[in-house]
This record gives structure tokens, C-alpha cells and sequence, in this order.
């Protein structure tokens, strides 16, 4: 044999050997830790192995209208260390990009001076849109959108991550697609409902002073009001949406830079009438920025689990500021819109302490979870934006192992068929069509495994195609060696010249079908993505095995029998 | 040597491509009244929630309609998947945005309630929000736009001009008879849907290069005497035992997972093997034919040319 043929088949042996190392452990199903080099084992699919795979969406309307409202507060505690009153009037968000929000100076003297002192200051986040007698309105500056717009999603993605380490996950994947969402992507989850919870859950605390000058009988009179133009609450409805009707139902009746709450009923088979309402200011005092720590705590005496948190110095100062100025009112603790508890200052609080407590008469078990999940998330800290759920899906454990075991079967009985044919048809050449084609199978995995790509269940049909398609290469080549062979040719060179011939016309056609590859792997995402992936290896390992390996064993055929007979 | 085509076999294909094209043209005008009103778009496009679920013992389809019912859905539509004795249902819910996130909470609370003795176990929940859905309708589209656009951009560098608008269409051929052929069917148009139509344009392509690679050979080496419409059935002819053989042996494979291959795979694999027996057929006919139609309109265009300045 030629050296150059021993350089070929040494390589071959090695792409071999390396494949073979590669794969061990996921057949032998090694242990993580062992003493084995190669840790890969092989990545499988949500649709394999069970879990959750979800895509969330950014609400950037709402997160405008916070961050106005954010700036209206701090406008305000940054005037009054310089002796200028202002009060926060309601918002404008008309323009539901652009919402807009009125201040107004209780001294009209002081305007001109609070209005260079809020250029000085704020000059680069808002700007202002009106100008009106005591009244000025304001509005975010475009730098401040973009900035929200470049850094929701990546904060947001941090936030998840931060919580689902909590969660512990193996192997989570948290990626950004395009410019407002964010794809999650748990493996293997069981608690599937907990975790959606723990995820989507935007965990925004806010304190808010109750605005107790409205009467039980106004609010009572407010709900029936409501009732009766048909703003109900219905069942499966997003509670938030049903409090955003209802305030800009009853826009006319609430005092301005006030909003309508409630503290929902915890009582089994609760209706929407046993929800508590409550009048509390728009604009929040301490928001969850604030917090340092929280934790679970236990009531001693109602043996009821609670969250304890603990304020940062500013937000410390700032609470201790709030509750010394609004002695006797009450102060609602806000969870994503929704009232936890609203109890009364008694008197000005220092130390930096808050706490919330969970639902009376559910159960113990379920309360000390809950606590749990909410110390956690509030730990993680708040989502920047609110997330919604664009697609979700979800795939049971025994499922996947079903999907296996039958894919498993399919794909053996499809292969067993080709390698059939293969031998039926082109006898000896057939047997060296069918070496390379397991050998297709081989290097495709082991790529797999070594580039960390998951398998996925069209991944497992991805590669079964491969193989069909695979031997469409070696028949391309074996009707141009026959088409040799009938023009009389000696066998030799008759192998010589199908093998030149066929070279071109292989590569033409595996590129053309590997730019529909491509394409496919930017359109999908998940178990798609895993098919265009085997696809696309499948497509490079064949135009090597089917071609250059099968050329290397078909000269060694010939040169074993000397060229005399050549079985095809 | 076992010969599927007896070598020197010459059949006129191109003599006949008046029929055959007739024939193509008919089917996809059909495939395309098929997919505007008869496709049915499953959850990925159109939106809403499929959540696949197990019954440890047998439970009528009625009840399980009943169930539903009572649980406070509407627009719900439920069969089974599977072996019947597997007692797996696939319920469809159209539900809007808010409440499409607690689906699954409410529909398990539900069928709790109304199958107490059976063990109901939840194996696959799709939930895609109205606005992902037409998002993923417009990038299909996209994507299937960009396989076939690359693939010609290639084609006319690699081959000739001439060979580019005839991949186009037997490319697009293909897909639309496909997803024809399914809507027919009442098969769902899913994401694997999409995908399989990816695969089956790269299945395609792959088929049609091989003839147009044997009819560019025919033309650089045969006799300048012979026209292109006999280089396209000498091309043809020559390489009909591969197209015949490579098209079995993918079916081969494509009709064991379609039918060994369990519920999951099964319409990818209906759609692929459609798309094979199409690609086949397309790379044989449609391709070739767009090639012989182009160059004989540029030849009368430049023959009315040549006539006009002689004259």
C-alpha cells in the first residue's frame, strides 16, 4: 500500500479512537466524578428528559410609567433638603410610551428655583413637557428609555439566574432573544409549577402610606359603582388587570396621586368580594432597591411563619423619616400591586426592620413555603420589569423516556432497512457503504457530545435521516463507477475515475443542502434548533465517510484482490 | 449487477413535460386553496394551550368534554393520540392572554374534580401566547425564504445562470404541495412542521443539483449538434437508478419513524416523506423543465432580436 494511504487510514483510526474515548462515558453511563478524563456525557433535551422551556416577554409601557413615578419621588425628597414643598399630582399616561407626570409647588415663589434645582440634578433623566401656573409635568428623558431598554433584559436575566441558583437547577439556560426576551430553559425540573412561580414572579416591594380620608362608605359605594358598569374579576383573569380597570374606571373619584388596592381574602373559596380595598398613595416611599436582607421568621405565639427584611442605610433613613412623618396613618405593604398587610405607625420607627405576614388559616406547610419563595425572590432581588409569559412549555419525566425508547426502535428498524438494501444491491460494495454509514453514526454523536450540544428528539431523527440521506453519497458513487465499468474500463481505473467524477457533484449538493441548514438552525429555537444541529453535523461527517472513508477501504479491497474482481 | 434501470434506458422525459407540468401546476393550485382554507395551524401559530395528558384507566372522550365543561373552558377540542389502550388525550384550550397562565393549574384542578378515581398525569403542556404565535408564523416564513434564496444565489455562482429560477421553483413546488397535502390531511401545521419543510428544501436541492451537475457534464463534454433538451434527458435518464435508489432508501427510513417512531415524531415524519416523494419526482420534472422553458424563451427572445436588426 502507498504511504499516502497509510497517512489516510492512521487518521481515519484516530478520528476513531477520539470518538470512541468521547463516548465511553455516555454509554457506560460513567460517573460524574470519577477518574475517567472525558467528563461529557451527553446533553439531552427538555423534550428527553422532562422539564421546562419558557419565553418571556418585557412590558416596557409599565416600566416607563414606574420610572416616571420613581423620579417624582426622588424629585421630591431632594427638594425638601432645600426647603421647597412639592406635592406628586396623578400621571398622564395617555401616551402609554411617553407617560407624563404633574408636580406641584405648594409656594409659587418657589418654583423658578425648584425648577433650575431639578434641571441641575435630574437634567439628564427627565425633561420637561409643561409648565402651568404652579403646576409643572415631566416626563423621561430618551437616554433614560434607552438605558431601560438596553439593561431590562440583561438585569432581568441576572435576577432569574440569581433565583433559580437558589432553586438549584442543573445546567439552567437563561439566554436573550432579541431585544425584550428572555428565553428560560430548565432541564429536568419537577416542580414545574413552582418554579414558573419563582420566575415570573417580578417580586416588587413597595411601601405605600394609606389614604385613610376616604371612608369605608365611599370605597363600599366605589365597588358597587364598579360592579354595576361590569368591572368584575373574573376567574383565570390577571388580578392586575382587573385593578388597572378599576382605577381607570373610578379615575374621577380617587384623589389624585392615589391609586385603588387590595389585599386579597386567604380564605378557602375566597370571591373578589372578601378582597379588602384600599386607597394608598401611587408613588412608593421604600421600594424593594432598599432591602438588605430578608429572611423567614417564625411567630412564636401564632405560630405563624413571616418574612423579616432589613433596609440599607438610605432606605433605613428614609423609612425611619416616612413612619416619623405619618405617625397615626397606616403604611400598606405592596407585593406586585397587591396589599400584604397595612398596619398603623404608632410612632417613628428606626433600626431598619420591616416584615410581612403570609396568610392567616391556610395551613402550616403551605404558609412556611410560601415565606420560603418570597424570601428567596426578594433576596434576588425584583425583577426591573414586569415579565409575561409568551410561551410556555412543559414536558413530563416519563414522557421523554417513552419518546427514547421509541425513537430508539424506529431509528434501529430504518437503518436495518438501508444496510439491507445497501448489501441486496451493491453486495461487497454494499458492505463497505454500510461500514461507513455506522461510522456516520459514530463521528455524529461523538461531535454531539464533544461540541456540549443537546440531544433533542428531532435531533435522534435529524441524525436517522442522516444515514438515509448519508448513503445516497455512496450510490452516487457506485453508479459512476458502474457507469465506468459498462464503457469497458478496467476496474481500477473505473474506481479512479467514479470516485473523481463523483467529488464535485457531492459537494454541490451536500453545500446547497447545508445553506437550508443554516437557515433552519436561526429559525428555531429548542428541539428545532437540536434537528438543524445533528443536520448540519450530519451533513459535514457524511461528505467525509461516505467520500474519503469509503475510498480508503475501497482501495484497500482493490489492492487485496489485486483489482480482479470488483463486486458492486 | 442487480440494475433497478436497465443501463441505456431513454425515456423523453422532456417530450412529455407538457402533461407533467400541467399536472404540477394543477396539484399546487390545489395545495395553495388547501393551506389558505383548510390548513390547521396548530398551537404554535395560532395560539393558545395543548396539554398532553395520561389516564391511568379508560375515560370516554364525552366526559372528558363534560369535565371541561363544568371547569369553566370553552373552545375546547380533545382526542386521543397514540394506541388506544395507552388512554393518552390531547386537549386544545383557546384561552386569552391573562389566563393562559394558569391553564394548567385550572385544567388539572378541573379534571381532578371530575375523574376522582383516576390517576391523571400531565406529560406535555404547550402554551404560546397570542403574539409569540405570529411572530413564529412571520420567521417560518422568513426562514424558508432565506433557504431557497441562498440556495439559488449558489446555484447561478456554481452552475449557470440559467439554473437558479428552475431550483427556485422546484423548491417552492415542493413546500407548497407539501403543506398542501397536509392541510388536506387535517395533519396540524406545527414548528416540526416547519422544520420537516427545511429538511425536505435540503433534501430537495440535493436531488435536483445531482441532475443539473449530469446535464452541465452532458453540455461541457457532449456534441455541440445535440440542443439542451436532449442533454436534460440524457442527464435525466443517466441518473435515474440514483434518484430512484436514494429516494427509497430516505423513505426507508422516514416510513420506519413515521411508523415505529411514536406519536411525538410522527407528523414530521408524514410531512418529510411526502416531501421526499415530491423532491424526487420535482428534481426529475419541475427543475429541469423551468431550466428548458428558460433557455428556450432567451433563445426566441434573442432569435426575434437577431430578426428584428436583419430586418
Amino acid at each position: 500500500m502507498k504511504t499516502n494511504w497509510w497517512v489516510r487510514f492512521s487518521v481515519l483510526l484516530v478520528f476513531i479512537a477520539i470518538s470512541v474515548i468521547v463516548l465511553l462515558p455516555t454509554v457506560l453511563k460513567f460517573d460524574e466524578n470519577g477518574s475517567y478524563p472525558v467528563k461529557s456525557k451527553i446533553n439531552l433535551g427538555l423534550d428527553l428528559q422532562g422539564g421546562l422551556y419558557m419565553i418571556l416577554g418585557i412590558d416596557f409601557k409599565k416600566v416607563y410609567r414606574d420610572e416616571v413615578q420613581t423620579y417624582s419621588r426622588k424629585i421630591e425628597s431632594y427638594l425638601k433638603d432645600k426647603e421647597i414643598l412639592i406635592s406628586i399630582g396623578a400621571i398622564d399616561a395617555s401616551d402609554v410610551n411617553d407617560p407624563k407626570q404633574t408636580l406641584t409647588f405648594n409656594k409659587m415663589s418657589d418654583k423658578e428655583t425648584g425648577k433650575a434645582e431639578i434641571k441641575k440634578t435630574f437634567g439628564n433623566s427627565i425633561r420637561f413637557t409643561q409648565d402651568e401656573g404652579d403646576k409643572i409635568q415631566i416626563a423621561l428623558a430618551s437616554t433614560v428609555k434607552t438605558n431601560i431598554e438596553e439593561q431590562s433584559v440583561g438585569k432581568s436575566i441576572e435576577v432569574i439566574r440569581n433565583r433559580i441558583d437558589e432553586f438549584g437547577v442543573t445546567e439552567p439556560e437563561i439566554i436573550a432573544q432579541g431585544e425584550d426576551r428572555i428565553v428560560v430553559q430548565l432541564p429536568g425540573v419537577r416542580d414545574i409549577e413552582r418554579a414558573k412561580e419563582l420566575i415570573g414572579k417580578t417580586a416588587k416591594l413597595e411601601f405605600k402610606i394609606v389614604n385613610d380620608t376616604v371612608t369605608p362608605a365611599t370605597l363600599q359605594s366605589w365597588l358597587e359603582k364598579a360592579k354595576s358598569a361590569g368591572v368584575v374579576y373574573k376567574k383565570g383573569e390577571r388580578f392586575s388587570d382587573y385593578i388597572k380597570k378599576m382605577n381607570e374606571l373610578l379615575v374621577a373619584d380617587i384623589p389624585a396621586g392615589h391609586e385603588l388596592a387590595f389585599e386579597k381574602s386567604n380564605a378557602p373559596n375566597a370571591d373578589e368580594s372578601m378582597n379588602i380595598p384600599f386607597v394608598i398613595e401611587s408613588t412608593p416611599r421604600i421600594t424593594g432597591d432598599d432591602l438588605a436582607d430578608a429572611r423567614v421568621q417564625i411567630d412564636p405565639q401564632k405560630n405563624q411563619p413571616y418574612v423579616s427584611m432589613e433596609f440599607k442605610t438610605a432606605g433605613a433613613k428614609r423609612f425611619e423619616e416616612t413612619t416619623g412623618a405619618n405617625i397615626g396613618k397606616r403604611m400598606a405593604v405592596v407585593l406586585d400591586g397587591n396589599v400584604y398587610s397595612a398596619p398603623q405607625i404608632q410612632g417613628k420607627i428606626a433600626g431598619g426592620n420591616a416584615q410581612i405576614t403570609l396568610g392567616g388559616g391556610a395551613n402550616f406547610n403551605k404558609t412556611m413555603r410560601e415565606a420560603r419563595d418570597l424570601a428567596l425572590v426578594l433576596r434576588a432581588g425584583a425583577l426591573p420589569v414586569q415579565l409575561d409569559f409568551l410561551e410556555q412549555r412543559t414536558v413530563g419525566p416519563n414522557l421523554g423516556n417513552d419518546s427514547i425508547h421509541k425513537a430508539k426502535i424506529a431509528s434501529i428498524i430504518g437503518c436495518a432497512l438501508v444496510f439491507l438494501f445497501a448489501l441486496v444491491y451493491y453486495k461487497f460494495s454494499g458492505v463497505i457503504a454500510i461500514v461507513t454509514l455506522l461510522l456516520n453514526v459514530l463521528f455524529n454523536v461523538a461531535i454531539l457530545v464533544a461540541i456540549d450540544a443537546t440531544l433533542t428528539l428531532p435531533g435522534i431523527a435529524g441524525i436517522a435521516l442522516t444515514v438515509g440521506m448519508a448513503v445516497d453519497t455512496n450510490i452516487i458513487i457506485f453508479e459512476k463507477i458502474r457507469d465506468e465499468i459498462r464503457k469497458g474500463i478496467s476496474n481500477m481505473k473505473s474506481f479512479e475515475m467514479g470516485y473523481d467524477s463523483a467529488l464535485w457533484t457531492i459537494l454541490d449538493a451536500h453545500i446547497t443542502q447545508a445553506a437550508a441548514g443554516f437557515c433552519l438552525l436561526n429559525f428555531g429555537t429548542g428541539p428545532i434548533r437540536g434537528f438543524a444541529i445533528t443536520l448540519l453535523i450530519g451533513i459535514a461527517v457524511t461528505v467525509y465517510t461516505a467520500y474519503y472513508v469509503s475510498k480508503i477501504l475501497f482501495e484497500l479491497y482493490m489492492e487485496k484482490t489485486d483489482a480482479k474482481e470488483l463486486s458492486i | 449487477m442487480i440494475e433497478l434501470i436497465k443501463h441505456g434506458t431513454t425515456i423523453d422525459f422532456m417530450g412529455k413535460r407538457k402533461i407533467v407540468m400541467t399536472f404540477s401546476l394543477i396539484i399546487t393550485l390545489l395545495s395553495l386553496y388547501g393551506i389558505v382554507y383548510k390548513m390547521n395551524y396548530g398551537v404554535d401559530f395560532r395560539g393558545g394551550a395543548e396539554i398532553q395528558t395520561k389516564f391511568e384507566k379508560e375515560v370516554h372522550l364525552d366526559d372528558l368534554r363534560d369535565a371541561l365543561n363544568k371547569g369553566g373552558f370553552h373552545g375546547t377540542s380533545v382526542q386521543t393520540i397514540g394506541e388506544p389502550k395507552e388512554n393518552e388525550v390531547l386537549i386544545k384550550v383557546q384561552a386569552d392572554e391573562g389566563s393562559l397562565n394558569l391553564i394548567t393549574e385550572n385544567l388539572t384542578k378541573a379534571l381532578h374534580t371530575s375523574f376522582v378515581d383516576n390517576k391523571i398525569e400531565v406529560r406535555k403542556v404547550d402554551i404560546v401566547g397570542p403574539k409569540a404565535g405570529s411572530e413564529l408564523r412571520t420567521s417560518a416564513v422568513k426562514a424558508m425564504f432565506w433557504a431557497i434564496l441562498s440556495i439559488m444565489v449558489y446555484m447561478a455562482i456554481r452552475f449557470d445562470f440559467r439554473y437558479a429560477p428552475g431550483v427556485m421553483v422546484s423548491l417552492t413546488h415542493d413546500i407548497v404541495i407539501v403543506a398542501g397535502v397536509l392541510a388536506f390531511v387535517g395533519s396540524e401545521f406545527s414548528l416540526q412542521t416547519v422544520a420537516a419543510l427545511l429538511a425536505i428544501i435540503g433534501y430537495s436541492v440535493n436531488d435536483t443539483v445531482i441532475v443539473y451537475d449530469r446535464i452541465r457534464e452532458h453540455e461541457e463534454k457532449g456534441e455541440h449538434s445535440k440542443d439542451l433538451r436532449t442533454h436534460i434527458n440524457d442527464a435525466v435518464n443517466d441518473t435515474l437508478s440514483r434518484t430512484i435508489l436514494t429516494s427509497a432508501a430516505t423513505l426507508l427510513v422516514s416510513a420506519s419513524m413515521y411508523f415505529f417512531g411514536g406519536a411525538a415524531i410522527k407528523d414530521f415524519f408524514l410531512a418529510m416523506s411526502i416531501g421526499i416523494i415530491f423532491g424526487t419526482y420535482s428534481s426529475v420534472y419541475v427543475a429541469a423543465s423551468t431550466t428548458l422553458f428558460i433557455d428556450e424563451m432567451s433563445k426566441k427572445s434573442k432569435n426575434t432580436n437577431a430578426q428584428k436588426i436583419t430586418a
